[in-house]
């Protein structure tokens, strides 16, 4: 994580370049296509097709390790938990039934099985684009890129300027924990039993909640009296104008978007199991 | 050629204000008027009311913080409560005293834009816009850097750069030196001066560190107290006739050294200190150094024993390097050093905050290192700077009594031991009051009673003293220095060399990570190597003796000696 408190990357590359809007409708329309199908096929296309804009954005693996594995971990779980409670799921959804062993008393299937792992799959055919939403939108661009399309400054400033805090948040969130650990609160293993441990973060809440809501007065004194909200628009320091790169990105998205709807519909509409 | 200084650009007429949260006024009766091209320091006691004073120029009153106005304001022919905050910010431009709070862009660059971007200003001018501003201040290196990159003097300055840009003929500073270390502070003060020689433009400094405000010229001082002016006059008339020290306000110390020493200031050109040679003075001097007896006292049990104590976070770079000292019984040490020196870094070593990487530290001869944060906590103290962020409960009583629940007290001696402390820290009449009633000065000795309630033996103080007033800073000491008579040990982490001086008796100068002098105080502040590697300030009793060529240490040992609280 950057001092800045954002995950966002400061590189040169053509998916840095692109709009912020514009990468939130990609990862839209990227979002709407992988839940539209559960078809294996399509999710290892979208999963390749976003590793090769991941690697267009010069985003190394190192950057991203983090958000991969809690990923990782969370599909591995879901998958876990659809065997054990509906071991039968994926053979009612075709109607064919392929006993592998029994789990609680129940068969497993072979097609639950293969429905597991394009579940898996759908989520992390998401990954990519989120990474790339994530890690290669500056978040002043991207507000600025808010009010472009039409939502009001106010709400996009908003956006910008939580960002802007997190840090501080975060280091006053350890200072107050440090302040009330020397005076004899538990918040380690071995220190008190793990539900008394965690009542004893609450007592980090009042003054977190109190200092914030004091940051929140200076701030928006701050603003005021440099003049925010004074008229109808702003401009924004970090704005930029569309380029052709940007229309022709929508473009390709909206083609995309048809030919998704389309292929749901005619091709490879439903559960895909091959066997 | 000077511009003619005829027009009051600022005009109070019989004018009273009145919180609406509050029963009684805040300010009563204010006349008072400001010319264009003035540069006036507004200066007063906590809760005098000159904050208050900031915001009705400003429009934050009656705009954020509602109110009861009466009588006239005027500035720069408006009447501001009657327009808008927006308005207003075109006739008066604020900087304000919270400087991480104030800075709203992510970044240098977008900070000093966001008045343009406001304005919707075009973007190519505005860059252009940003660029002339930041290198009015020397600060074009730094336009891509973050808040949390910057130290508080850069912060000062980018904020500073922010608002030099406006068409505003008016600059509001509110206390722009708190949380300023003196180097940073003196060099902030600096450049306020040469904004106003450049643009002629009308300065209000609200501030309350009169010496280093002084350091630079003051067309007027206006003292508030209690809501009304209690004074006003040049600087060299209210230090003449007392108003400063009468209000609660300290005198520079090198005049506070000089009355010590009987000289008579009228006819003196007291406020340049290079012209201060005289024969008159330096006799005066000499008699009173060598009239003052000396104090001596000496510590012989050690209570905390640092030795070869390394810390980085990351294994190339240290922190602090290879920290030797000891600590006494009874005994106060400052821990002196400029921002980023590793001041709290040590401190939270010491206390396991953070985990050393290398060396012990040992108490009352034991090895602690293997101790937790909670178990040193009970031998160690440590008060952090803000006592918000050290207060969770709802009364002083809980606050107090919180502590002592956690480490396992029976109900009765909880109590018992909640109470005393709360007498020892002159708050028992408040036991059961909510803590959001309290002053800013008495939630800090509340935050210390309950460190003290878990009886420690070694307090450690993050800034005692920023925030608090002469006054409050004097109460404030002496309780401290009572602790110490107790046998408590107390060590200040400070850049405060006034509270170094006079309270400690000891300094330890740290400067990139490294000890760079421990020593008697008198000893450490007139060696100006030292100063100058810890890029600390020289104080102004230095360099009066410097200027007399009078030995820089005797005479420092004669200012700690010489009581200084019959000042008040």
């Amino acid at each position: 994580m950057t001092t800045t408190g954002t995950l966002y990357i400061d590189k040169k590359s053509p998916i840095h370049s692109l709009d912020g809007s514009i990468k939130l409708l990609m990862l839209l329309v990227w979002t709407a296509i992988a839940f539209l199908f559960t078809d294996i096929r399509v999710f290892l296309s979208l999963i390749l097709g976003g590793a090769l804009l991941i690697r267009m954005a010069n985003i190394t693996f190192k950057e991203v390790k983090p958000l991969v594995v809690f990923l990782l971990i969370f599909t591995l779980f879901n998958s876990l938990f659809l065997i054990i409670i509906t071991p039968a799921y994926g053979s009612e959804l075709i109607d064919q039934y392929t006993p592998l062993f029994n789990i609680l008393g129940r068969p497993l299937t072979y097609e639950t099985l293969w429905f597991a792992i394009t579940l898996s799959l759908k989520y992390l055919s998401i990954l990519p684009i989120t990474i790339i939403f994530i890690f290669t939108t500056h978040p002043s661009r991207f507000a600025s890129s808010l009010n472009k399309i039409g939502i009001s400054y106010k709400i996009a400033y908003a956006v910008n300027i939580a960002l802007r805090y997190i840090p501080d948040v975060r280091d006053e969130f350890v200072n107050i924990m440090h302040a009330q650990e020397a005076r004899g609160v538990a918040f380690r293993k071995g220190e008190d039993s793990l539900i008394n441990r965690f009542k004893n973060y609450n007592t980090i809440l009042i003054p977190l909640v109190l200092s914030s809501l004091n940051r929140v007065e200076v701030v928006s004194n701050a603003m005021n009296l440099r003049g925010f909200g004074s008229r109808k628009t702003r401009s924004w320091y970090n704005g930029k104008k569309y380029g052709e790169f940007d229309f022709l990105v929508i473009a390709l998205l909206l083609v995309g978007a048809v030919a998704g709807v389309l292929i749901n519909k005619f091709y490879l509409s439903g559960f895909w199991y091959p066997f | 050629m000077k511009k003619e200084r005829t027009k009051n650009i600022i005009e109070f007429k019989n004018f009273t204000f009145q919180y609406r949260s509050l029963g009684t006024p805040t300010l009563k009766n204010i006349d008072l008027s400001i010319q264009s091209g003035e540069k006036v320091l507004i200066a007063g006691p906590s809760g005098s009311g000159k904050s208050t004073l900031g915001h009705c120029l400003n429009g934050l009153i009656p705009f954020s913080y509602a109110g009861m106005i009466d009588g006239k304001l005027k500035i720069n022919n408006i009447e501001p409560y009657k327009t808008s905050i927006f308005d207003i910010s075109s006739h008066i431009s604020t900087i304000l005293q919270d400087q991480d709070g104030q800075f709203v862009g992510l970044s240098v660059g977008e900070d000093v834009a966001f008045r343009d971007e406001n304005s919707n200003v075009d973007v190519d001018i505005m860059k252009k816009n940003v660029m002339t501003a930041l290198k009015n201040v020397d600060m074009e290196n730094h336009i891509l850097k973050s808040p949390q990159e910057l130290s508080g003097g850069l912060k000062q300055r980018a904020s500073l750069a922010g608002i030099v840009m406006s068409e505003a003929p008016i600059l509001l500073f509110d206390e722009p030196l708190a949380n300023l270390d003196p180097i940073s502070g003196r060099s902030a003060m600096k450049l306020i001066s040469s904004v106003h020689e450049k643009s002629n433009k009308t300065i209000v400094v609200i501030e309350h560190r009169i010496e280093d405000v002084l350091a630079e010229k003051f067309d007027k001082i206006i003292i508030i107290d209690n809501g009304i002016i209690a004074a006003s006059g040049t600087p060299t008339e209210l230090i003449l006739d007392g108003s400063l020290r009468r209000f609660g306000l300290r005198e520079p110390l090198y005049i506070e050294t000089m009355r010590h020493a009987n000289i008579d200031l009228k006819e003196l050109d007291f406020l340049n200190i290079n012209n201060l040679n005289t024969t008159n003075i330096k006799e005066n001097i000499n008699n009173w150094i060598e009239n003052v007896t000396p104090k001596i006292r000496s510590y012989d049990e050690k209570i905390l024993e640092v030795k070869n104590l390394t810390f980085s976070y990351n294994k190339r770079e240290n922190i602090i390097k290879n920290i030797n000292f000891d600590l006494y019984k009874g005994e106060i040490i400052s821990l002196l050093g400029n921002n980023g020196a590793g001041k709290s870094t040590l401190s939270k070593v010491i206390t396991g905050i953070c985990k050393k990487s290398n060396g012990t530290v040992s108490y009352k001869g034991k090895n602690i290192d293997s101790w937790s944060i909670r178990k040193r906590g009970q031998e160690i103290g440590y008060v952090m700077q803000n006592p918000n962020h050290m207060i969770t409960q709802e009364t002083l009583l809980d606050e107090v009594s919180f502590g002592l629940k956690h480490r396992g007290y029976k109900k009765v001696e909880i109590l018992e031991k909640a109470e005393n402390t709360l007498k020892i820290c002159g708050l028992h009449a408040f036991r059961n009051w909510p803590i959001t009633a309290l002053s800013y000065g008495q939630k800090k000795r509340l935050s210390i009673a309950t460190i003290l309630a878990l009886d420690p033996s070694i307090l450690i103080l993050d800034e005692p003293t920023a925030g608090q007033d002469y006054k409050h800073y004097l109460k404030f000491m002496q309780f401290i220095e009572s602790l110490s008579k107790t046998g408590l040990s107390i060590i200040f982490i400070t850049h405060d060399m006034h509270l170094a001086l006079e309270y400690s008796n000891r300094a330890i100068v740290l400067s990139n990570g490294e000890i760079i002098r421990d020593d008697t105080v008198s000893k450490v502040l007139s060696h100006t190597e030292t100063l100058n590697r810890a890029n600390l300030k020289k104080i102004s009793v230095s360099t009066l003796a410097e200027v007399l060529n009078i030995d820089e240490k005797l005479m420092l040992e004669t200012f700690i000696n010489h009581d200084h609280r019959e000042m008040v």
